[in-house]
């Protein structure tokens, strides 16, 4: 179970997806993409199907999932039924899902969803509503000046936020650490749980946009 | 029956008009620096919006941008101040990439509705410098596909332009000028 927040022993109800599920949901999009079906960028998930499966766990359907350019998971844990997120990605929209039924808010720009976040829990709290901010971001962008912001914002003003760090230790293709200078803290498996923080790492089974083929329209 | 130029309209007058009839509207919150406190050209002109309507920022322009396509997801009508166009452009991000072009890419999903409301500062003789006297009206209308961009030339502008962004279902940035009540700030 996790810890700190009075909120997250209310499991959420989400469909019953497996990893076997989500790993064959995004082949077929890799087949789709490498017969040239998509004709625009897609992000594809993996290597982190345990970790999300148990985070969402926790996620109720009345809660906001904010998210980066790499979501289809997030979609398909959260409820999009599977043909609904397959049309989206077909019709070119991989990099910056949204699905209003399923509170799915998504940008394809680095920390473009940390601020929407704060928004969007201030409303809940000044409303007093009975729902919480899921925010996903990725590990160089849990480093930037508008995640700090945020999560200062957040923290002084007791929003009701949990901020999810996806650490693969890369952003596209430059080690995070390394290029901000730091040593590299080592793989973990399990999912950590630090009060209204969660990280987990994993190695990215995709290239960080595409398949690794070249594709030719 | 009196005109509007008959009335002698002034700029700062409109606006704290303008920003009443904001505030009658239920779901407006006003959001930036200077709202719930003294502190720059704008402030005096929220005199008459309620104190739970005032949400007094930090200096995080894109963060302030951010929050307010986040609180107009769940249905507020937020206000957007930013002094001056140079530090508007500090949430040029938010603006441009998030709440442009949302309704965008998300294909009429979301629609968040903001109005924002910056200034061209004065120039003459009070000379504020290159980094303060900027006017980016016509960068920002390259920029922007879905965000309608007003200017406010005179007194008789001001209202008309706040009443038709309330009613406009899009997010609206109007540009007001400071050497129009400047002085009257002064009186107020």
């Amino acid at each position: 179970m996790l810890e700190g927040s009075d909120t997250y022993d209310m499991l959420g109800s989400g469909p019953i997806l497996t990893k076997e599920d989500l790993i064959a949901f995004e082949r077929d999009i890799v087949a789709h993409f490498e017969m040239g079906d998509i004709k625009a960028p897609v992000h594809l998930a993996g290597g982190n199907e345990d970790a999300l499966i148990e985070i969402f766990g926790h996620i109720r359907p009345q809660d906001w999932v904010l998210c980066s350019w790499r979501s289809h998971y997030h979609c398909l844990l959260k409820g999009v039924p599977a043909a609904e997120l397959k049309a989206a990605i077909l019709r070119g929209r991989s990099i910056a899902l949204c699905f209003p039924d399923q509170r799915i808010v998504s940008s394809a720009i680095v920390g473009g969803i940390a601020p929407m976040a704060v928004g969007i829990a201030t409303a809940i709290k000044i409303n007093g509503d009975n729902e919480r901010v899921w925010c996903f971001l990725g590990d160089m962008t849990a480093r930037t000046g508008i995640a700090h912001e945020a999560k200062q914002y957040a923290d002084g003003h007791g929003l009701p936020i949990t901020w999810v760090v996806e650490d693969n230790g890369m952003s596209v293709c430059t080690d995070t650490s390394e290029s901000w200078g730091m040593e590299y803290r080592g793989q973990m498996k399990e999912v950590r749980y630090h009060l209204k923080e969660v990280r987990y790492h994993h190695k990215l089974a995709w290239p960080h946009v595409g398949t690794g083929k070249w594709v030719a329209f | 029956m009196a005109t509007a130029l008959d009335i002698g309209l002034d700029y700062h007058g409109e606006l704290s008009r303008a920003m009443a009839l904001l505030a009658a509207n239920k779901d407006a919150l006003f959001l930036g620096q200077g709202v719930g406190n003294p502190g720059t050209t704008m402030s005096s002109t929220f005199a008459d919006v309620p104190t739970a309507r005032k949400i007094e920022f930090p200096v995080a322009e894109d963060l302030q941008m951010g929050t307010c396509i986040g609180l107009a997801l769940k249905g507020f009508l937020p206000v957007c101040i930013f002094p001056r166009w140079n530090f508007l452009i500090c949430a040029a991000n938010q603006i441009v990439n998030h709440l442009d072009r949302l309704p965008l890419y998300s294909d009429g999903g979301y629609k968040p509705k903001v109005i924002i409301r910056t200034a061209v500062p004065s120039s003459a003789p009070f000379d504020p410098g290159p980094q303060h006297d900027d006017d980016f009206t016509d960068a920002f209308r390259l920029m922007l596909r879905t965000v309608y961009v007003e200017t406010l030339p005179d007194a008789h502008s001001v209202v008309p332009a706040y009443r038709a962004a309330l009613e406009r279902p899009t997010s609206s940035l109007l540009v007001e000028f400071t050497d129009a009540y400047r002085n009257a700030r002064a009186k107020s």
